[in-house]
This record gives structure tokens, C-alpha cells and sequence, in this order.
């Protein structure tokens, strides 16, 4: 290991465990927030976050190496300390959202995530991850400009009944204030910023740059942006949501995050069906997930809300799973249309024990806690007069059950001739 | 802010998606910003020492983008024009079709000038449309810039004037994002010879 990643590992254990302390101490306080300030929240949700950040965050850097040891030459060397430097400076952002009470000190915050993370997609230098890196630095930028102008709008609505500074904008103000504000004003800043957000979150049909991004960015980084980054981002959309629902009314907001959520789903499942790479695999399996989660804070009850917490958590360990596992795979050990069934089992026995772990957790395969979180999501929709959704929900879940379930058996069981090295220009198609 | 200036910064984020050199874009975009900077200037009486502080933010913005844009252009050159997907007069007419429906759709805003507003989302649906139809890199890139200043627009025009923390920040992440593009610009220039982003599409399901 390189000073760089003798360094990076001692830094990350004293930031991992300052965080979970601190995820620790908000979420033992119960609902009450343990502290509520203009600037600073921390609260049980924002605990449950920041804790998944941390542990995602510190595997990430101590499994990094691994991913670096493959990377050769001068260049590859010479770029680690940077890759390093990067990697923290995404992390630290990550770990600073769940811990902001405000707006417009989110939204910085998520804004400057896109610089770093892009930064680190495109870290391989192949051409793919160019494009993968700046697809998602262009439209995720947009997307953002796009909640600028929503929190604005908050902003004039805010200005409106007097009140102009900063604090303003902050969660606990919108929430005091939220019986005042201008109902049409706050409805156009909410679907400015929630459709910005969504961007960010990868959510459909919005979502263009998350397969590209996921499958092409080292694997530690692919982690941290499926486990991380896009829950991080809907935490900030959900504490919105919560706060200016009094303004928009209940149903209206939730409207927004269904309707996201049910199409994030509906989009994602042909994807899971078909036969393609791991971790681009995994990338549609994010997408699914984000609906599931965004519906979950669609319906709002406690039982669904519940759901939604098991859901990050359980997601998170999934999905970072699946990552580091499909990190020492080469081309001959990918799904592609023309090798379907590589066998991975018989040849990679540590690799493919992880990802039938995570593919048969990601799909809800029993005892796995996303079973449960998407049983308690789906009976929280009946449980609030949302039954015609959540049969929906429940059928479209059902299908992605059985379409990473086919990709387990296919890819990770499967019995194809060992050994067997594709022709590059097969693989690459 | 006056109607002619608020037509100034439109008009030049229109013509952004039509100019066919990229010295010709940026040199719309410093217009754009420039105009976008007198008019906030335009309304520092009455408000705070804070808004007039935005407003210095904006002309520092508009007088350093256009140099480091520039100074980017330079160091990417082109070998010869990159051809648009569509013709001039289709992406004008796509873009003056997004205004349009801004201007139709978007609900009043009180305590805002309504052609103020209009145009803010217009220049946003502009700069999405921009990086939509634009080859280039870097006139994605000022696609970009365009769209925030739409932002920046609506800020400015805020009644007593948003929390110019917001405008400072706003900037600090624009730099730093304008940043990462050069450095992502550079490398698809030495990778690809071009700056065609055309030429990178080789991800598809």
C-alpha cells in the first residue's frame, strides 16, 4: 500500500467513528431532535443517514487499495494521493448533508458533491467513464440550477411575509411558517426543487446519467453514489416535503414523490430482466430502489416511514456489497447478451458468494431486511388509502424480485464452461 | 430591473444557442452576465449593503468567467467548426418555443415583475436547451452558465433582495463546477482530438 492509502486509512477510522458517534447520539435520543438550529440538525433520520454515509465512506477508503493495485504505470501512481484527496473531499460533503438545517446550505453542499464525485467517474481516464463523468456532471449541474430557482421561489414566498435572511430557509423556519406562505408560490418553488433534486437522485425519467455513471466509476466510488449520495439527496428532498406539506397540502406533496417513485420502478424493471454487466446491473437496481424509497416518503404513514428506514439501510449494505464484490471481475466474468451465464460460482468463489449475497438482498429475497422494509412500504400505501399504488408497487416489485433472482441463477450459479475468454469485440458490445 | 436589460440578458441567452464560434458564445455570455450586473446595481438603492455586496459578486462574475472561459477555449482548440445536430434556425425557434411556454405556464410569482420572471425560466429552459443541441463541450459548458444566470436573474429581483450568502455560494459551486468541466474539457480534447461530445456515445442499453 501506498503513503497515500497508509494515510487515508488512518484518516477515514477517526471520521467514520466521529460520525457514527454522532448518528449514535441522535438517533438514541428518539424523535425529538438532539439539536435544532438554524444551521445544524441532528435529528433520528438524519442519524439513520449520516451513519450509512460513514459506513459506506470508510469501506469505500479501505477497500480502495484493492481497486488502485489494479491501475498500472507511472500515471496510475502519481494520481493516487489525488484520488485520495477527492474521494475525502466527496465523503466529508456526504457526511455534512444529513447534518444541515438548511435549504440553500444543502443545496451548496449537494452542489459541491458533483464536482468531486464527477471527478472520480471519469477516474479510470477510459473513454467511457469521459462520457459516464461528464453526462452526469452537465445534466446533474442542470438539475441543480433547476432546485436553485425552487428554493428561490421558497425564498421570495419567505421574502413575502418579511422575512429575508438566510434563516429564512431554513427547515424548522419553512416549517413554523408554512401556514402563511402563498400556496401557489410554495407549490411552483416544491416541484422546481423536488423535479432539480430528482435529477440529482437519479430518479425517472430523469435518470439518464445513473447507469452510465455507476457502471463506470471505480467501485468504491459506485457505492458511495448509490448507497450514499442518492439517499443523502433524498433526505434533503423528504425534509422539504415534511416541511412545507402544511403549505401544500399533504396530499399534494406526496402526489409528487409517488408519482416519482411509481415511474423510478416501472422504468427500472425491464433493465433488471435483461442480460448486462454487474455493476450496470446494480446501477438499474438503484434506480428501482430510489423509487421504492421515494414512495415509501410518498405515503407517509409510520409503518411506510419505518419501511423506509430499514429500506436505506438494508439498501445500502446491498448495494455496497454488490459493488466491491463485482470489483475484481474482469470482462470474461461480466453477463454480456452473447455470455449470459458466467458461471461466476465455479471460477471467482469469494466475488460470487458477494454478489449472490447482495443480489438476493437488493431483490428482497427472504430473511433479507428489504423483504420487510417493502412489506411494511406497501401495507403503509393500503394503510393510507393508497391501495390502487401499492398493488401496483407490489406487482412491479414482484418482477424485479424475479428479474435479479434470474440474474443470480444466470450469473452467479450459473454453469457456463470455465475459462472461457470472450472476443473484446463481443464483450464490448 | 428595467424591461430593456431584462431583453438584453434574454436575447443574449438566446443567442448563445445560435452562435456558431465559441469565441462568439462567450463573448454573448460576458454580455449577458455584464447586463445581468448593471442590473442588479440598478436596484442596490433602498436595499441592504448585503444586496449591493450580490451585486459586486455578479460583476466580479461577469468580468472573471468570460477571461477563464476564453483562456479554456485556447487551450482546447478546435481543428475546424463542430457541426450542430440541428440548424441555427431550429434551435432558435426550440428555444424561443421554451420561453414561450415558461411564459404560459409558470404561475405568477408575487412581488417579482412578470417578464422578469418569465424570462428567468425562460433563460433556464435556454441553457438546457443549449447543452441539448450543442456539440461542443464548452458550449454545453455556457449552456450551463446561462441556465444559472437565469437563477441569478430571478435573485436579483427578489423583493429586498434574497440572502446574498446564497448568490456568493451559488457562485463558489458555479467556479468550482466550471472547474471540473475544463479539467474534464481537456481531457476529452487530448483523448479525442475534439471537443465534440458527439463522439462520446458509446454507452447505450
Amino acid at each position: 500500500m501506498t503513503d497515500a492509502g497508509r494515510l487515508a486509512r488512518w484518516a477515514a477510522l477517526p471520521v467514520a467513528a466521529g460520525a457514527l458517534a454522532l448518528a449514535a447520539l441522535a438517533v438514541a435520543h428518539g424523535s425529538r431532535p438532539l439539536y435544532d438550529g438554524s444551521w445544524l440538525l441532528l435529528d433520528d433520520t438524519g442519524g439513520l443517514f449520516l451513519a450509512v454515509s460513514a459506513m459506506v465512506g470508510l469501506a469505500g477508503v479501505l477497500l480502495s487499495p484493492a481497486y488502485l493495485r489494479g491501475r498500472e504505470g507511472a500515471h496510475a501512481r502519481g494520481s493516487e494521493a489525488w484520488y485520495y484527496g477527492v474521494l475525502f473531499a466527496f465523503w466529508l460533503a456526504l457526511l455534512a448533508v444529513p447534518l444541515c438545517a438548511n435549504l440553500a446550505l444543502a443545496w451548496l453542499i449537494i452542489d459541491a458533491t458533483t464536482a468531486s464525485s464527477a471527478l472520480l467517474v471519469a477516474f479510470s481516464g477510459r473513454r467511457e467513464a469521459l462520457e459516464a463523468g461528464w453526462k452526469y456532471l452537465i445534466l446533474t449541474a442542470l438539475g441543480l440550477s433547476l432546485a436553485l430557482l425552487g428554493i428561490i421561489v421558497i425564498g421570495i414566498a419567505q421574502a413575502l411575509i418579511h422575512h429575508h435572511d438566510l434563516s429564512a430557509l431554513s427547515f424548522g423556519a419553512l416549517r413554523r411558517d408554512a401556514d402563511l406562505l402563498p400556496h401557489g408560490t410554495i407549490l411552483a418553488g416544491f416541484v422546481l426543487l423536488i423535479a432539480g433534486l430528482a435529477v440529482k437522485i437519479g430518479w425517472a425519467p430523469v435518470h439518464n446519467w445513473l447507469p452510465d455513471a455507476h457502471s463506470e466509476a471505480p467501485a468504491p466510488v459506485s457505492a458511495l453514489l448509490s448507497a450514499a449520495l442518492l439517499p443523502t439527496v433524498t433526505l434533503v428532498a423528504w425534509r422539504v416535503k415534511d416541511a412545507l406539506a402544511p403549505a401544500l397540502g399533504a396530499r399534494t406533496a406526496a402526489t409528487v414523490f409517488i408519482a416519482f417513485g411509481v415511474a423510478s420502478i416501472l422504468i427500472a424493471i425491464p433493465f433488471l430482466w435483461r442480460t448486462m454487466p454487474w455493476k450496470r446491473l446494480l446501477a438499474y437496481s438503484t434506480l428501482e430502489h430510489m423509487g421504492i424509497i421515494a414512495v415509501g416518503i410518498g405515503f407517509g404513514s409510520r409503518l411506510a416511514l419505518t419501511g423506509v428506514a430499514i429500506h436505506v439501510a438494508g439498501h445500502a449494505f446491498g448495494k455496497a456489497l454488490g459493488f466491491y464484490s463485482a470489483m475484481p471481475l474482469g470482462p470474461d466474468e461480466q453477463p454480456t447478451p452473447g455470455h449470459p451465464r458466467p458461471g461466476l460460482l465455479a471460477r471467482r468463489r469469494l466475488p460470487a458468494i458477494g454478489m449472490g449475497i447482495s443480489l438476493g438482498t437488493l431483490a428482497g429475497l427472504p430473511p433479507s431486511p428489504l423483504f420487510v422494509s417493502e412489506l411494511l412500504i406497501v401495507l403503509g400505501g393500503i394503510a393510507t388509502g393508497h391501495a390502487a399504488v401499492s398493488i401496483v408497487v407490489a406487482a412491479a416489485l414482484a418482477l424485479g424480485f424475479l428479474g435479479l433472482l434470474h440474474a443470480m441463477l444466470e450469473g452467479v450459479v450459473g454453469d457456463d464452461a470455465p475459462g472461457r475468454v470472450l472476443p473484446a469485440a463481443e464483450v464490448a458490445s | 430591473m428595467s424591461p430593456a436589460l431584462v431583453t438584453v440578458i434574454l436575447a443574449s441567452g438566446l443567442a448563445v444557442i445560435v452562435a456558431r464560434r465559441r469565441s462568439v458564445a462567450i463573448a454573448l455570455l460576458a454580455v449577458q452576465s455584464l447586463a445581468l450586473s448593471v442590473g442588479a446595481f440598478t436596484l442596490t438603492g433602498g436595499r441592504s449593503a448585503a444586496f449591493l455586496v450580490a451585486s459586486g459578486v455578479l460583476a466580479v462574475k461577469a468580468l472573471v468567467l468570460p477571461v477563464l472561459l476564453y483562456a479554456l477555449m485556447r487551450r482546447t482548440r478546435e481543428p475546424h467548426l463542430v457541426a450542430a445536430a440541428r440548424g441555427p434556425v431550429s434551435r432558435l425557434a426550440a428555444a424561443s418555443a421554451l420561453v414561450l411556454l415558461a411564459a404560459v405556464t409558470v404561475p405568477r410569482i408575487p412581488g417579482t415583475g412578470a417578464y422578469v420572471e418569465h424570462a428567468a425560466v425562460g433563460l433556464l429552459l435556454t441553457g438546457m436547451a443549449i447543452v441539448a443541441t450543442r456539440r461542443p463541450a464548452l458550449h454545453q459548458l455556457l449552456g450551463m452558465i446561462v441556465a444559472e444566470n437565469g437563477c441569478s436573474l430571478l435573485a436579483v429581483a427578489v423583493p429586498g433582495g434574497l440572502a446574498y450568502l446564497i448568490e456568493v455560494g451559488a457562485l463558489f459551486d458555479l467556479v468550482l463546477a466550471i472547474t471540473v468541466a475544463a479539467l474534464f474539457m481537456q481531457r476529452i480534447h487530448t483523448l479525442l482530438g475534439t471537443g465534440n461530445t458527439e463522439l462520446l456515445r458509446g454507452l447505450r442499453d
